[in-house]
């Protein structure tokens, strides 16, 4: 069922698309939330940076060639958002997943909107960047909460499992690599810095 | 912590040099614009299509936060629209009050006499027994009692009683108060006598005198009437005779008494001030229509 897992990525980039010009762009007006940004985000948490950056940069650069400024800001931009989410330990609690989905869609608007003040400069500046911080985290923890545990189940699924024949070695062994290496940082911040410096 | 594999660090690289390819691409020309259109244009269809499934939800989302605001809202501009409202019925009664001064200007003009103007602040305490309005003028500003009083198209009334800062004027319309007039036409003095919103009936002094439907009557020398002359009181609308076979007219007065805002007293006459009245008041040879017809007659 391999042709399942293009399909799906092309029906969800479109829904979200849809889905955030006709009801999530006119109801937050003062935020730069963007739920092509959350599912792009959610998808690299749940499956890793290669369907993170692959689906981002195709979001981003339909979006962008559907809106007026220069195409490949957020292609750039969610392709990156993508491999950085694609890197943070997959974790089994929905809520950290969704915290870090959160967390890596605000700094990847931040940086779409200085980019765009670079690239373009109509109506994006360093201010309205700062101004769109909170808003942003309240509405994309918001939309997080919502879009990952739905990709989660998704992915998980039997039909959009993400196959690996040729892989399986390797992908077994980066499993174990990422596994210990999850817990050996895990307990890194258990005992760290933080503790000991309150005593 | 995931690491990327080398294929993946390679693809970052190639996607993101790809990206700064297209924005610089689509920054120095126009290399991207159909591409652009093209795109917009699919997503603009798809996205009509959305709206018309999404477009109830997100326009009760989008009033759900403004709910309390709009309330507000509806109130600000409800009192703005009251004061608004308010503003105009002000420039309304200006205008009117404008225009009535004018009038009165243009009647201390072509009497020859001060016009004090006053605003009618009362109307008669009773229920229509005696027709007298109180002005907001006294005798401060030089009224004195038995002093005419005109909206500057006609006969109101007289003073009858000054205040320090009002004065009570009977009409011209009250059952008791009788006026000297001359009908303009005939030139037949008689003596009118108010009916309350009826208007006036004119009774001439000389029995055989002919009356005319549309004669027009103003105050006259007759009696001890205080009145100034040559107001205009009103016009002829019927004309009967008695049993006695003497005539009396119905008048329909020039200034109605029952519409009384702006009024103006003439300040000559009048008991406590005893002006001597200039010569012109009670001399119908001054007024400006008999003056016309000078010249005429010489030639």
């Amino acid at each position: 069922m391999n042709w399942l897992r293009p399909v799906a990525a092309l029906a969800a980039m479109l829904t979200a698309m849809l889905v955030q010009a006709a009801l999530i762009a006119p109801i937050a007006t003062t935020a730069t939330v963007s739920l092509p940004a959350v599912l792009v985000a959610a998808v690299a948490v749940t499956d890793g940076a290669a369907a993170g950056l692959t689906l981002g940069f195709a979001t981003g650069l339909l979006a962008d060639l559907g809106s007026t400024h220069p195409a490949g800001v957020l292609a750039l931009v969610w392709m990156l958002l993508g491999a950085v989410c694609g890197l943070a330990a997959p974790s089994r609690r929905l809520r950290s997943d969704a915290i870090t989905v959160a967390g890596c869609c605000v700094i990847a608007a931040a940086a779409a909107t200085l980019l765009l003040a670079v690239v373009h400069g109509a109506g994006a500046s360093v201010g309205a960047a700062v101004h769109a911080l909170l808003p942003d985290l309240l509405g994309d923890t918001l939309l997080a909460a919502i879009v990952v545990p739905v990709v989660r189940a998704a992915l998980r699924g039997e039909t959009l499992r993400a196959p690996h024949p040729s892989t399986r070695g390797l992908e077994h062994r980066a499993l174990e690599h990422r596994a210990l290496g999850h817990r050996a940082l895990g307990h890194a911040v258990a005992q760290g810095p933080g503790r000991g410096g309150r005593d | 912590m995931r690491r990327l594999t080398r294929r993946q660090r390679v693809a970052v690289v190639v996607l993101a040099a790809t990206a700064l390819c297209f924005i610089t691409l689509d920054i120095g020309g126009g290399a991207l614009n159909s591409a652009h259109t093209g795109v917009r244009g699919a997503l603009g269809a798809l996205y009509r299509g959305t709206d018309t499934v999404l477009g109830p939800a997100r326009r009760y989302l989008q009033g759900v936060p403004s709910a309390g605001t709009n309330q507000a809202r509806v109130q600000r501009l409800e009192h703005d629209n009251a004061v608004l409202r308010g503003q105009l019925d002000a420039d309304a009664a200006d205008r009117s009050t404008s225009a009535r001064l004018a009038t009165l200007q243009l009647a201390a003009d072509h009497g020859g006499y001060r016009i004090l103007p006053a605003r009618v602040i009362a109307l008669g305490p009773g229920q229509g027994f005696d027709w007298t309005v109180t002005i907001d003028a006294g005798t401060r500003a030089g009224i004195r009692a038995e002093q005419t009083v005109t909206d500057g198209d006609g006969l109101v009334g007289r003073v009858l009683e000054a205040d320090a800062n009002t004065s009570v004027v009977l009409l011209a319309a009250d059952p008791g108060s009788g006026v000297g007039a001359r009908d303009l036409t005939s030139g037949e003095v008689g003596v009118l006598t108010g009916h309350g919103a009826d208007g006036f009936t004119f009774v001439p002094l000389n029995p055989a005198a002919v009356l005319h439907v549309g004669d027009r009557l103003a105050t006259g020398p007759t009696g001890a009437t205080s009145f100034v002359s040559n107001l205009s009181i009103g016009t002829v609308t019927a004309v009967r005779s008695g049993a006695d076979g003497t005539e009396h007219a119905e008048v329909r007065p020039t200034s109605s008494p029952t519409a009384l805002d702006l009024v103006g007293v003439i300040l000559v006459g009048g008991g406590g001030s005893g002006g001597g009245a200039p010569a012109n008041t009670d001399r119908p040879a001054l007024s400006p229509s008999i003056q016309a017809q000078g010249p005429g007659g010489q030639r």
